[in-house]
């Protein structure tokens, strides 16, 4: 490829730089305000860095509330709601991409009118819905529901990472004897790994911040999410800054985790199905 | 498709259905069987389900302290207690009312008890209260919200909240003045505090949700002994509020407010930001609940804040909408008697003051004035403002009327346009007037 | 387009492989088996929740009487459409999307761009860049709120000590300002979506193609006119319409910083809908803003279809 010029690099440094500036500074200002005492997240003139740094916001959220509760129930629900998105997404998305048949417009069509549902409108039937099964307030009912909620939109990208993918190479092995469906794992899989964790992370992202379906659903201390019990920090007269911005950062930190060590394969992965989106 | 291919999809769908079935079902059998089990075993344990409304994590943690007294009290009765969050709770509660969620004591707001009891999602408690001998510890303002609703007894008050005025002592002192009496002192008293530079200002303006509510304050106390307490959006001759040269004037005087002894954004200030405005040192003055004296208390230094009672308008008078939260009963409750225990439990004097002193509200029983906690310091204007009934007069709403909720999501609408100057005073309350009429015409 | 096509796919979408017309086949049993548990899910828990929305939408239903649920025909719509705040909300929808896609997808291209060739660090820069992508709306909605606060807002201080401004602007209280603040942060939280995207989709282009290009004599801003948006175009195109429903119906962000106000001036479809619930509830006419909005979607995904001739590329 041919060298850069000085006036592309500069924009390149410039443009990064700027966007890096634009997309951290409300994170750094959310990590400053959870290091700050009580009075000084109030006080006048605002401080760029405490004066005195504090961890007590950490301690409060871990006294008040059983903080270390909601983070095993946020990794309980993402993670066994992505992981069937994932199988249930991979399966549907395989016979989208491979056959033609009766129905597949409508089926793709089905899946592109739910994106455009308001979440509102089902919100009081669905809610009737999950009391007459009995599994309100159980992480069961959420894993159900964001399983719902992303099979869609994870099919579509699946399928477009199928197409991507020769139809000779599980030809060849169904030729050598396998089933359609053994040659999909033993053959298929293991080239869109990166595709599959991809959309994982997609769909763990998407669980992990569910607020409205967890907040209709959920009561119980035992089985609250990390949204739900950050929504209680907004209280009648008084959002706890402290303890809100305190619970954000530990909420951000699995999900910043799951970036930087996947993000090879988020883009990697979506590079594969890029051209079908 | 053929038969073939039919039978093939049925058995598709029966064998997901089982799947679907075979995983809800320990959930059911936790939620379901196990209270029934307990039952058999026990002879009579009782598994009563609470829900609260005006939820904080300090708040659940003191009635979670309170029901396990209740709970070692009545051995055969335990309870299972809700808390969402503030933000969305009545809504949660009304989605559970209405699936008949399986709930036995909830939190009623003022403003949701005559739709639920309309809707027949909650207890008339009449049986209960008329053998109950603690009623008539109650105090008179507590028996009328207790008897909100068609003059029956849908729940018992667990706390009282009416506004005193916050400001800011050291301030005052330094420039020299008394805490306002009067609207019109409250006026000057914050343009001497304001200064914009400083990031100084004299009020905590309330122009966010249910801003209206302080709207209504200045019109009643500029339309004084007129106002008609028993539905406050009407005079007592049976014209609106709205109708008035009064209230015209007090929605000048509410312009002045904002425009000039409070900050530019207040226009979209809900109670968070008020007190924040308050209690960070950006604003002098604030009128808000008791629950703020917590708060207060909390985050600013001991002597540079008091409290005051409400200023009074032209008329001589203030009135305001004292509000009484309370425990109610559902009407599908399988568990009434138990439920009436736990809620008599709740309502009983030492707890219940005990109850609103932990949450820094005004207490719903007769014996509390004569606490200490309350007759003096910050909660002494409370005491104060209500032996004086005829000066601080309490009023209600006309939240029994059908078009309450509609008018309610429009008006905070309506006054910040008002208040950005995209509509005049005169049009505004205009069309408030023809709309009550209106309701007025069609309830009779 | 460069995908290589499944053997099996024909170009008439409505007719079965002609081997075995009207039998359930192997495939077919294969293809019924692996598609059930999406179409399930979706229809039980998405579209019946749905079918009773759309049911409200025609009925009386407000909280205020239950009692009184009765078929009312398209009044709820009438209700909604002839509101005097329906042109605004109408208004504010379109520039909330316009304004917020077209920012998102200009950073985000920028980003994608740039962020094409390797450079030391890359892996954390993305991270961070990206970060925004993976909070919740809510957080976000709560967090600008504050530093958009005049008072103790992290902004007005920035630009007040910069001199950009000489007093502090009180940003949610003034209608024109808080739109712009709502649609800022929402920039600030889509853009990711598009660089994840639009970078994934950089990085699938062939080097050699380049290299054939600039063998043809073509420059950098050549190529990137005669390769590079070619190749990307077919993603940007799906991303587009995705993000266009999404962002219409994302009311986090507003509902949390300026719910709406100050007087209605930051309401979107979205917003306006959860008002009617919770401040108007009137169930019937959040359903038929609702319906109001699916509606919306529909006519605009078809026409999007039919203009960008997305079909022919086989996806929806």
């Amino acid at each position: 490829m041919q060298r850069d010029h000085i006036w592309w690099q500069t924009a390149r440094v410039v443009v990064l730089g700027g966007f890096l500036a634009f997309a951290i500074f409300p994170l750094y200002w959310i990590v400053i305000t959870s290091l700050k005492g009580q009075k000084e997240i109030f006080s006048l003139p605002i401080r760029y860095w405490p004066d005195e740094v504090t961890l007590l916001n950490y301690v409060e959220i871990f006294r008040i509330s059983h903080f270390q509760v909601y983070i095993w129930n946020s990794f309980l629900v993402s993670l066994f709601a992505s992981a069937l998105v994932v199988v249930i997404a991979m399966l549907g998305g395989y016979v989208l991409a491979r056959f033609s048949f009766r129905g597949k417009r409508e089926v793709m069509f089905g899946f592109l009118v739910t994106q455009m549902i308001p979440i509102f409108i089902g919100m009081a039937p669905l809610y009737v819905m999950m009391s007459k099964m009995h599994i309100l307030n159980s992480l069961f009912s959420l894993i159900l529901i964001y399983t719902v909620m992303l099979i869609p939109f994870c099919t579509i990208i699946m399928s477009g990472f199928f197409q991507r993918i020769p139809n000779a190479l599980e030809e060849a092995a169904m030729m050598d004897g396998c089933s359609r469906i053994s040659a999909l794992f033993r053959v298929i899989v293991p080239i869109m790994l990166p595709g599959i964790a991809a959309t994982f992370i997609f769909a763990f992202v998407q669980c992990w911040n569910e607020l409205i379906m967890a907040v209709l659903f959920i009561d119980e201390e035992s089985v609250k999410t990390i949204p739900v019990a950050m929504n209680a920090f907004i209280k009648k007269y008084d959002i706890e800054w402290g303890a809100m911005s305190a619970a954000t950062v530990l909420s951000v930190i699995p999900t910043m985790l799951l970036f930087a060590f996947c993000q090879k394969y988020l883009v990697e992965g979506l590079t594969q199905g890029a051209v079908k989106g | 498709m053929g038969v073939r291919s039919w039978i093939f999809a049925a058995l598709q769908v029966s064998i997901a259905t089982a799947l679907l079935v075979g995983c809800s079902q320990p959930a059911a059998n936790s939620g379901q069987a196990q209270p029934d089990g307990a039952k058999e075993q026990a002879g009579q344990e009782v598994r009563l389900k609470m829900v609260e409304s005006i939820t904080s994590p300090q708040r659940t943690a003191l009635l979670k302290e309170m029901l396990t007294q209740f709970e070692a009290k009545n051995p055969g009765i335990k309870v299972d207690l809700i808390s969402p969050p503030f933000e969305g709770a009545d809504q949660k509660i009304t989605q559970m009312l209405m699936a008949k969620e399986e709930l036995d004591v909830l939190e009623v707001r003022e403003f949701n008890a005559k739709q639920f009891s309309m809707n027949g999602f909650i207890e008339n408690l009449k049986p209960y209260t008329e053998k109950w001998s603690n009623y008539d510890q109650l105090t008179d303002v507590a028996k009328r919200r207790a008897t909100w609703v068609d003059n029956t007894p849908y729940y018992i008050p667990n706390g009282l909240y009416q506004r005193v005025l916050y400001y800011r002592a050291d301030w005052f002192k330094e420039a020299g003045i008394e805490a306002p009496k009067t609207w019109a002192e409250l006026l000057a008293a914050g343009k001497k505090m304001t200064d914009p530079a400083k990031n100084r200002y004299g009020y905590s303006f309330r122009g966010g949700p249910t801003g209206w509510d302080y709207a209504l304050i200045a019109m009643w106390a500029y339309n004084g002994t007129e106002v008609d307490p028993s539905s406050a959006f009407f005079l007592k001759d049976g014209r609106t509020l709205f109708s008035t040269p009064e209230s015209l004037e007090a929605m000048r005087y509410y312009k002045q407010l904002y425009k000039e002894i409070s900050p530019p954004d207040s226009v979209s200030w809900g109670f968070q930001e008020m007190v924040q405005g308050f209690v960070a040192g950006s604003t002098a003055m604030l009128i808000q609940d008791p629950d703020v004296i917590d708060g207060a208390k909390e985050k600013m230094q001991e002597g540079t804040w008091a409290t005051a009672p409400l200023p009074i308008g032209p008329s001589g008078v203030a009135q305001q909408v004292v509000g009484g939260p309370g425990w109610g009963m559902t009407a599908y409750s399988k568990h009434k008697p138990e439920a009436w225990k736990l809620i008599e439990f709740l309502s009983d004097p030492e707890q219940s003051t005990h109850f609103a002193k932990k949450t820094s509200v005004i207490p719903v029983v007769k014996s509390a004035a004569e606490d200490e906690f309350y007759k003096t310091g910050y909660f002494q204007p409370f005491i104060e403002m209500n032996q004086q009934p005829q000066t601080f007069i309490d009023v209600s709403r006309p939240v029994d009327y059908k078009g309450w909720g509609a008018w309610q999501s429009a008006a905070d609408k309506e006054i910040q346009s008002y208040l950005l100057d995209q509509l005049s005073a005169e049009d505004l309350l205009k069309k408030w007037d023809e709309y009550w009429t209106k309701e007025r015409a069609e309830r009779k | 387009m460069q995908t290589e096509k499944p053997i099996v796919v024909t170009k008439e979408p409505f007719v079965s492989p002609p081997k075995k017309p009207f039998r359930l086949s192997k495939e077919g049993a294969f293809i019924c088996l692996c598609l059930l548990p999406a179409v399930l899910f979706v229809g039980i828990f998405t579209y019946y929740p749905l079918l009773r929305g759309i049911i409200m939408s025609f009925q009386n239903y407000t909280l205020f009487n239950l009692l009184d649920v009765r078929f009312i025909g398209l009044d709820n719509f009438f209700a909604v459409l002839t509101s005097p705040e329906f042109p605004r909300v109408a208004l504010n929808s379109f520039y909330w999307v316009a304004v917020s896609l077209f920012f998102q997808l200009l950073f985000g291209f920028a980003l994608a761009l740039f962020m094409r060739r390797r450079f030391r660090g890359r892996g954390i820069y993305q991270a961070f860049v990206f970060f925004p992508w993976a909070m919740s709306g809510f957080l976000i909605g709560l967090i600008w709120r504050w530093m958009f606060n005049a008072q103790f807002g992290v902004i007005n201080d920035l630009l007040v000590k910069s001199g950009l401004i000489a007093a502090p602007i009180p940003f949610l209280a003034d209608g024109k300002w808080a739109l712009a603040a709502v649609i800022i942060a929402n920039i600030w939280y889509g853009v990711a979506f598009f660089a994840i995207m639009i970078l994934a989709a950089l990085q699938s282009i062939p080097e050699e193609l380049y290299e054939a290009a600039a063998m043809d004599g073509a420059g950098r801003i050549q190529q990137f006119w005669s390769v590079t948006l070619p190749y990307i175009l077919p993603t940007m195109l799906v991303t587009i319409l995705l993000r266009v429903i999404w962002i219409l119906n994302f009311p986090d962000i507003i509902y949390a910083m300026t719910n709406g106000g100050p007087a209605g001036s930051t309401h979107i479809f979205a917003t306006y809908m959860i008002d009617k619930v919770i401040f108007g509830q009137d169930y019937g006419q959040a359903s038929a803003v609702g319906v109001i909005i699916v509606l919306l979607l529909l006519v605009f995904t078809v026409f999007y279809v039919k203009a960008t001739r997305m079909e022919k590329g086989g996806d929806f």
